[in-house]
């Protein structure tokens, strides 16, 4: 019995020391190479290390090497995206997440497909078909283009979350403050919106993180135009590895932050969604 | 559920008339913005994606030959992405129920570590897999150069892995972790009766996992399975930045040359279309199965 449990152990032990090399070896990777000067196999690891390429990317030193690239640029234009997108859609998306929680209407079944298609289904020949008709409109390669298309895709999960959100009031708080005579704006401003707020709060930061980290609408409408943070990481990806190992973990960093603080907000179907 | 009593807030509070105007009208109202926004950005581009498949440039008819070429180019590409699509899936299911498992049955400081740990590449979008799978994967990346180490891997002649190998780690390593999220969610809804009750009666491990963890949470087990599988066949990111244009390569990679490279846009829908039927099955017990849940539990 002790031979067996010791075994037991031993097996346990390497399966997890092997789980989190294949976790920790991708992402270590990352970071190796983000502060590789001079890196050469059959080395485990580089000769040179030093944070230029954190400095020039990050603006604080101009270089006038060739594929030096400085990100603040992109940053700008991803964060304004991303907080203009973060807006629009919680206005949109929070009147449509109390009805469909609270109302029993006509059609429901056809309002909740149009927002579930984009999970169920590969969006990409959407954008492509966007594309078409945005290059028609003059909206090809804009920002307004891009915004467009990112308000499609965060729009589906706010409704989704903030639906959850609404659902989780408990009604019978709300009929107590109807029945003591406050009016449906009353309630809905002083009891719903309220007590549903943690979780709006958690849609709009995963709407947010999703802005963020959109690609593929944004290849097919904003190339080669609107440089966001992954468009330009991509751009760097072939031939600037160091570039685009500093691009990739500025993006990582948000994104493990904030989810990690929201997660327990979010259905698991929602958060495997983000960044397609 | 005890939202059952909100439906028609006007029905509910007292003094008040029954269905007056506004209270049928308002919330059409309020879904109007966001409903106007996803039939124009989503459902119209989505109908004209088929649509437009039938269609070639010059031609007014509704015509087949965007599908005949798509056939002659590629037929080995749209078997290589379901090739993918299966084994990732796959792979990536069997490790999540071994994965959910553990987390459901074992205790202590390192199961709650583990707990927190696996769910890391859930976060981390994309666009930053594939950035991150590239240069781990390449040839004198550093699982080569790690593995040369020990003695595994010769580097003057490294394995290639920027094909269906790497993509499929790459694809096992994004959605595993995910898949594990969900299938755990319908562990911890059984009953830990039912666990005690087998092992006392001298239920093995396998038996445990294959008669009661894996039967009794068939419905998130299967929307693991759905979502996985469906993200892999339509993610065009990581494949296009992983393997690019080389031989096979995914639908989706060839779907952005079409439009890219050739502004063709007929074969680019016809390969979109293949794309929804890929998963239409999929799809179809999504959709129905979510629909049903949420009518519901109204």
């Amino acid at each position: 019995m002790g031979t067996k449990r010791f075994l037991t152990r031993t097996v346990e032990v390497v399966a997890l020391v092997l789980l989190c090399l294949l976790i920790f070896g991708p992402m270590l990777g990352l970071v190796i190479w983000s502060v590789a000067l001079r890196w050469y196999w059959p080395n485990l690891l580089p000769q040179e290390i030093g944070a230029d390429y954190w400095r020039q990317a990050l603006g604080l030193e101009k270089s006038l090497a060739v594929g030096a690239v400085s990100i603040t640029g992109s940053l700008q234009t991803s964060l304004v995206l991303a907080l203009l997108v973060v807006a629009v859609v919680m206005l949109l998306s929070t009147p449509v997440g109390y009805v469909l929680a609270k109302y029993r209407i006509p059609f429901k079944g056809a309002i909740l497909l149009l927002f579930l298609m984009p999970q169920a289904f590969p969006q990409q020949p959407v954008f492509v078909n966007l594309l078409l008709v945005f290059t028609k409109m003059g909206l090809a390669g804009t920002f307004q283009g891009v915004l467009l298309v990112h308000l499609m895709v965060c729009l589906v999960f706010a409704v989704w979350i903030s639906t959850a959100a609404f659902k989780a009031v408990p009604s019978e708080l709300e009929e107590a403050a109807r029945s003591l005579g406050a009016g449906g704006l009353r309630t809905f401003f002083r009891i719903t919106l309220p007590l549903a707020m943690p979780g709006l709060l958690a849609s709009a930061v995963f709407v947010f993180l999703t802005s963020l980290d959109e690609f593929t609408g944004t290849f097919f409408i904003g190339l080669p135009f609107v440089a966001t943070l992954p468009m330009l990481l991509y751009s760097s990806s072939g031939f600037n590895l160091q570039f685009a190992s500093v691009i990739a973990i500025v993006l990582l960093i948000p994104s493990i932050l904030f989810m990690v603080i929201i997660e327990r907000f979010l259905k698991a179907e929602y958060i495997g969604g983000i960044g397609v | 559920m005890s939202s059952v009593a909100v439906g028609e807030p006007a029905e509910r509070a007292p003094g008040r008339k029954r269905r007056g105007g506004r209270e049928v009208f308002l919330p059409f109202l309020l879904l109007l913005p966001a409903v106007g926004l996803m039939l124009a950005l989503y459902a119209y581009p989505f109908i004209s994606s088929i649509y437009r498949s039938f269609l070639v440039k010059g031609q007014g008819a509704l015509t087949l030959s965007n599908y005949v070429k798509v056939s002659e180019l590629y037929l080995r590409d749209i078997f290589f992405s379901l090739e993918i699509a299966f084994l990732s899936t796959a792979v990536a299911a069997v490790l999540s129920i071994l994965m959910a498992t553990y987390l459901r049955l074992g205790s202590g400081r390192v199961v709650r570590l583990i707990g927190s740990v696996y769910r890391l590449p859930i976060f981390i979008p994309f666009v930053v897999v594939a950035q991150m799978m590239t240069t781990f994967l390449a040839p004198h990346g550093l699982l080569n150069v790690s593995l040369a180490q020990i003695g595994l891997v010769n580097l003057d002649t490294p394995p290639d892995l920027l094909n269906w190998k790497g993509l499929t780690f790459a694809f096992v390593w994004k959605q595993w972790a995910f898949m594990t999220l969900i299938v755990l969610s319908g562990f911890e809804m059984i009953d830990n009766t039912y666990i005690e009750a087998a092992r006392s009666f001298g239920a093995k491990l396998h038996q445990v996992i294959l008669r009661i963890l894996v039967p009794m949470s068939r419905a998130s087990l299967s929307v693991a399975l759905i979502l996985a599988f469906t993200s892999t066949v339509g993610t065009f990111t990581l494949p296009y930045m992983l393997i690019g244009g080389k031989t096979p390569t995914t639908l989706t990679v060839d779907i952005a040359h079409r439009v890219t490279y050739f502004g063709d846009y007929g074969v680019a829908n016809a390969l979109g279309t293949i794309a929804y039927i890929l998963v239409v099955f999929t799809a179809v017990y999504y959709l129905r199965y979510t629909v049903r849940r949420e009518v519901y539990e109204q």
